[in-house]
């Protein structure tokens, strides 16, 4: 079973993660200053959420923009790697994660990101998902 | 000659970093190579100033933090500027490209799992520096294991009879280290930091492993003398020793769970790499032999312009654009693509390094009996050269891994 039922749901959980990072002035500014475009192509269920420094902020679903990354991934993976169960390494060793985009691009998302990892696990148990 | 960059797309920016790092390469890095490459005595190229002026130049100029994104102060550079980067240091002298190169391994795999203490001991500290005081080093090779820990994928890769000497064992909060890397492993002797590739699970065989960061100044580090070879001589190489070393366990990034995998990524890297410094050690090697054809007169004329000669030089040109184009591609495939797709960087390193021999070869027949002197560097670049061919693997049983993802 995935552990998100529905797009519907995983919107509601990681967009809201999203949009109350993007509130923090801290972390607004370092994603601005990044200016990387991502895009999380997500199967299982299918979707996609967006981050966009310039001006479109947190957009779940399709949207007309080029992404500087994309990350393709599961629903339970993105869970799992917001929880810190798994590494981006590890997921990528794993073929868990594909990545598109230059790395040091990549890897310039990964301390940005650190806020999301602190964030989530409460977000998760509110909503009832499993922590392991 | 400087050659023509067939990519009509390259910015101001690319060719202003071309021209940039290939002053560097031909000012700094050659005379200092070849300097060092006539001291009989290994120990000597790292007791020289000309070693460390030479590097302290390059980490000033950043070439150090290549791969390292700009969050942490490194280069930020995307896949093509590395590239040219790899290629130009590469023209300049293979051995200190590779050193400068492998300097990066510690920081450049803490980037990618960036936690508090790795953050704080290794990637800030290596990308501030400006005085070669922290290079690092990547161990994986060990006397009784050479191709056996390059070979992610094939059979014997999990055979439980094939694993590292060099073991890791958890204790409480602390990993604990013991066994020996080779005499191979560059930087070897002058590291300040080892990426360790060791074993955790015996059981997995070889796939067992895990790679963490080792300070070579912790207690139970010691290090062999420097390595006396062939070609490469201003790249230092030599043993490392770990008797019950205590890591903090945040300093192990990966275990057995997913250390073939990384391995494989790894590799990608590596022998990417490999295929854009040797496609400038070819370049280099050409462009030696062209200058010398148009001054060296026989038969009342330059050899240059007798047809062998040119045959012979466009023979060599031909390789050499081949050489960037496959390596190019290759680097910027997988430096955009993760997973990548190893095979490719291997067949970069394979070509480019093959590349590099056979027309430092033809570059040595072009230069007659003083090319084998020491008053020209076509002798050290052979000698390079050749080394490339076993240098992160051996080509021969690399391919034999490559064509296992067929
Ligand atoms: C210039 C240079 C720099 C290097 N830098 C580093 C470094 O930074 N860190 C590090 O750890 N190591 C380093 N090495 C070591 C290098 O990776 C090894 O030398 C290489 O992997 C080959 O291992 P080996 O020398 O033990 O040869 P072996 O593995 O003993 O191979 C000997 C021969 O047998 C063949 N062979 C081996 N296994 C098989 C098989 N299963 N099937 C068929 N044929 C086989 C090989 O192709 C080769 O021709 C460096 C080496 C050089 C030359």
């Amino acid at each position: 079973m995935a552990v998100f039922e529905s797009t519907e749901k995983m919107y509601e959980v990681l967009g809201g993660l999203f949009t109350g990072l993007m509130n923090n002035e801290e972390v607004l500014a370092k994603v601005l200053k990044a200016n990387i475009t991502i895009m999380f192509d997500i199967t299982e269920p299918k979707g996609q959420i967006w981050l966009d420094p310039n001006g479109g902020g947190v957009i779940c679903g399709k949207a007309d923009l080029k992404p500087d990354v994309t990350m393709s991934l599961s629903g339970d993976t993105c869970h799992h790697f917001w929880l810190k169960n798994i590494s981006l390494p590890v997921a990528i060793a794993k073929r868990k994660v594909k990545t598109k985009g230059p790395l040091p691009k990549v890897l310039k998302l990964l301390p940005l990101l650190k806020p999301a990892h602190d964030a989530y696990p409460e977000i998760a148990k509110a909503n009832g998902l499993p922590l392991k | 000659m400087t050659y023509n960059d067939l990519n009509i797309d390259l910015t101001d920016e690319q060719i202003t970093l071309k021209r940039e790092t290939h002053k560097f390469a031909k000012e700094v890095m050659r005379p200092a190579a070849i300097e060092l490459d006539m001291l009989a005595d290994p120990e000597a190229v790292i007791n020289s100033p000309i070693y460390w002026d030479v590097m302290k130049k390059g980490y000033q100029l950043g070439y150090h933090s290549v791969f390292i994104p700009d969050t942490w102060g490194g280069m930020g550079l995307d896949p093509l500027d590395v590239h040219i980067v790899l290629e130009e240091l590469g023209w300049g002298a293979g051995d200190l490209a590779i050193g400068m190169c492998v300097g990066c391994f510690p920081a450049f795999f803490s980037s990618m799992v960036p936690n508090e203490k790795l953050i704080d001991d290794i990637i800030l500290p290596f990308c501030e520096c400006e005085d070669a005081s922290f290079i690092g080093c990547w161990g994986i090779t060990e006397p009784d294991h050479g191709t056996d820990t390059l070979s992610p994928g094939t059979e014997m890769f999990t055979n439980p009879d094939i694993t590292c000497d060099v073991k890791a064992r958890l204790d409480g909060d602390e990993w604990v280290i013991s066994g020996q890397k080779s005499a191979w492993v560059s930087n070897g002797t002058v590291a300040t930091h080892c990426l360790c590739f060791l074993t955790i699970d015996p059981a997995m065989g070889m796939a067992g492993g895990g790679i963490c960061v080792i300070p070579t100044d912790l207690p139970g580090v010691r290090k062999g003398k420097p390595l006396d070879k062939m070609g490469q001589r201003a790249l230092n190489q030599g043993e490392l020793f770990f008797d019950n070393v205590r890591i903090p366990k945040d300093y192990m990034m990966v275990d057995q769970e997913a250390y073939d995998g990384i391995l494989d990524l790894t590799l990608a890297t590596a022998n990417a790499s490999m295929g854009a410094i040797f496609t400038g050690v070819a370049r280099s090697a050409f462009d030696l032999a062209l200058d010398y054809s148009k001054k060296r007169i026989q038969g009342g004329k330059p050899i240059f312009e007798h047809q062998m000669i040119k045959h012979k030089l466009f023979s060599m040109f031909m390789k050499v654009e081949a050489a960037r184009a496959l390596s190019r591609a290759a680097f910027v495939y997988n430096l955009n693509n993760s997973p990548p797709l190893t095979q490719y960087s291997i067949a970069s390193k394979v070509f480019c390094t093959q590349t590099a021999l056979e027309v430092a070869n033809d570059a040595v027949q072009i230069f007659g009996g003083i090319g084998l002197s020491k008053e020209y560097p076509i002798e050290k670049i052979f000698r390079d050269a050749r080394a490339s061919l076993i240098e992160d693997g051996a080509n021969d049983t690399l391919m034999i891994t490559a064509a296992h993802l067929f």
